[in-house]
């Protein structure tokens, strides 16, 4: 970390804490009180914008550590998504669990069934384990849709509201607080794994497997731990998408999201955790733009082909991910890394 | 017994087609070892082109397909010209990832060309079915298969006598010794893509003369990584005997598990097989284990 001139560290702790200066707190003081006030001044329709945001980086930050971090591309994260959300809404609403134990509960299934597509990763990678989860995302998705006894098919499944002891989370602004506490806690343990012995063995193995195996970690084991830990939070993410969204179906967890999801990931920066965090809002809220704009044009300009609102999303998002990856394949977190040196540095700023 | 037939027949020219579109992925994999995972996109976007040249258009045959064939060569060579090559040398994740984000754009682009989310081709081979034994087959299976097959043996001639086809071979070897020896690596590369993407075309084409325009060809395009995988990645062998099996197995099993299981399962069977594969022989029968050194 850069820090400004003159901050000296005296202890270990200090050595190690995420919020070294006074700038640092003040800012985080800051953003905490902006995003836990924001139910104050946003409408309903962005506080469900944000709540989707809160999710999404939730799985994504999972992606990342298993992708940024390990190296082990997974393009089948919906899928494991789609495991999570369907375990929350089948324990809670069939068996009657309480919320945090089918959210736990999710969290673990996703995680276990990612072990399973997984452990070809000990002997294959790159496009071998891309092909893997792609073939995990389609079977777990065909036998959501057709195992109709549990899931309830292609009919889907609806999911009762969040609720913890007495408490409901009825509205998006309750449901907003949830989400952005859960959200929270996951970004602090994404960031301390990657800081940590685990996070360390990662980058190892990204970087060079063979090497990092010489050296003594074990590739087995660290791998299957990359895929738990990353499965286990888009686990955790598909459990509060469900009680978020009501109603569940297969329709909401393609294989087109699990693109977008590597997208956010490479938009945001690879192997960072403010990477995921950048992505996802970004690409969320380019989301948002389309979704408003597309319609204005279309009235502007009536020669619009018929297929202008639905074409033009994939059609941004794909070159969004394309100019990235060739223009700044690391990703929003390294532009922002630039601005605070650049800021740090200023008024002499090399 | 006529069933059984019929699954096989249908199973072995299916299978052949993947085969085509595999080989295509093989080609871009062993000269430039990007490992082409927009294969699906490529495939529907060529399939709508026809569409769109043969019906609104209304253009005649010898017009509209060797259009939808330029159209293939020109999409791929602005791919690798704008997407890859400036990503020569990069880690393979974004080499993976980049197809990822054509794919992605190849499918807005067919939303927005082509919004009507299911159409039929003209019917390019004739209607009446061949009788073969017992079995009752449509032509197209037929079709599909003999231009599979052609077109395979046209490649292996060109890839045995053609100076770009030799060139690719070296490439594919040794890309450092090729540049010594003044071959044009980047040509190379945007020749490779070219091709892959008139298979996949003309693969595209022959599936949707089967069973019509939709986006299940992404999922076609999709299956035929499992012939890859099952193949071996860098074998264009693997691929002429992986794509019937997987096709036999698709069509037998969709045939015979279908009132056991429940329908849908043939479109799942090429990925059980991948993961299959997987487990227990990864790189695939022809493949060669890749030996690394640190």
């Amino acid at each position: 970390m850069d820090l400004p001139c003159g901050t000296r560290n005296y202890d270990y702790a200090k050595d190690m804490a995420i919020l070294r200066t006074r700038t640092h707190w003040a800012l985080f003081i800051g953003l905490l009180v902006i995003v836990f006030t924001a139910p104050l001044y946003l409408g309903n329709y962005w506080l469900g914008v944000a709540n989707l945001i809160g999710i999404t980086i939730i799985a994504v930050t999972g992606l990342n550590i298993l992708m940024g971090y390990c190296g082990q591309l997974s393009i089948g994260h919906a899928g494991f998504i789609a495991v999570g959300a369907y375990t929350a809404a089948i324990l809670t609403s069939k068996l009657g669990f309480p919320f945090l134990a089918g959210l736990i509960c999710s969290g673990f299934t996703a995680g276990f069934i990612g072990l399973i597509f997984g452990i070809p990763s000990v002997r294959v990678k790159g496009f071998y384990l891309a092909i893997t989860t792609i073939a995990a995302q389609f079977i777990i998705i065909w036998i959501i849709n057709h195992w109709a006894g549990v899931t309830g098919g292609f009919v889907g499944i609806s999911v009762p509201y969040a609720s913890i002891g007495g408490l409901s989370f009825k509205d998006e602004a309750s449901q907003f607080y949830l989400i952005m506490v859960i959200t929270a806690v996951c970004i602090l343990f994404a960031k301390n794994l990657a800081r940590g012995r685990v996070g360390r063995a990662f980058i190892a193995i990204r970087d060079n497997d063979l090497a990092a195996e010489v050296m003594g970690v074990n590739l087995l084991h660290y791998k299957l731990l990359a895929f738990f830990i990353g499965c286990f939070l888009a686990g955790i993410a598909g459990s509060l998408f469900a009680h978020w969204i009501g109603f569940l179906s297969a329709e909401n967890f393609t294989l087109t999201d699990s693109i977008l999801y590597v997208g956010m990931v490479v938009i945001g920066g690879l192997g960072t955790t403010l990477g995921p965090i950048l992505g996802v809002i970004f690409i969320r809220l380019l989301q948002q733009g389309i979704m408003y704009i597309s319609p204005v044009l279309e009235n502007a300009f009536p020669g619009l082909p018929a297929g202008f609102a639905t074409g033009v999303g994939p059609m941004v998002f794909g070159l969004v991910i394309v100019l990235f990856l060739v223009l700044e394949p690391r990703g929003l977190a390294h532009r922002w890394g630039l601005f605070k040196s650049a800021y740090r540095l200023w008024p002499f700023s090399y | 017994m006529p069933e059984f037939l019929q699954y096989v027949i249908t199973g072995l020219a299916v299978g052949m087609v993947y085969a085509l579109i595999a080989l295509g992925f093989a080609l871009v994999w062993k000269s430039s070892s990007v490992a082409n995972l927009a294969l699906g996109q490529l495939v529907l976007i060529s399939s709508w082109f026809t569409y769109g040249m043969l019906v609104q258009a209304s253009l005649p045959y010898w017009l509209g397909l060797p259009l939808t064939i330029l159209f293939a060569l020109f999409l791929g060579w602005i791919i690798e010209r704008f997407a890859l090559r400036p990503l020569v040398a990069q880690p393979i994740l974004s080499l993976i990832t980049v197809t990822l984000g054509v794919a992605y754009f190849l499918e807005g682009v067919v939303s927005f060309i082509w919004p009507m989310s299911v159409a039929a081709l003209p019917r390019i081979f004739p209607v009446e079915p061949v009788h073969i034994g017992p079995a009752v087959v449509s032509q197209e299976y037929i079709w599909a298969a003999v231009i599979s097959l052609a077109l395979f043996g046209l490649l292996s001639l060109f890839f045995r006598y053609h100076r770009m086809g030799v060139a690719m071979r070296a490439t594919a070897d040794d890309q450092l010794a090729v540049q010594a020896c003044a071959i044009p690596v980047t040509s190379v590369f945007s020749t490779s893509w070219m091709f892959a993407c008139v298979v996949a075309a003309i693969g595209g084409v022959l599936i949707s003369c089967i069973g019509g325009i939709t986006f299940g060809l992404v999922e076609t395009g999709l299956k035929s990584f499992s012939v890859v995988i099952l193949g071996g990645l860098n074998s264009f062998v693997g691929c002429i005997v992986a794509g019937p099996i997987i096709g036999l197995c698709e069509n037998l099993g969709g045939g015979y598990l279908t009132p056991l299981i429940g329908p849908g399962i043939k479109d799942i069977i090429p990925f059980i097989i991948i993961i299959i594969v997987m487990f227990i022989k990864p790189y695939g029968l022809f493949g060669e284990t890749r030996i690394e050194r640190i």
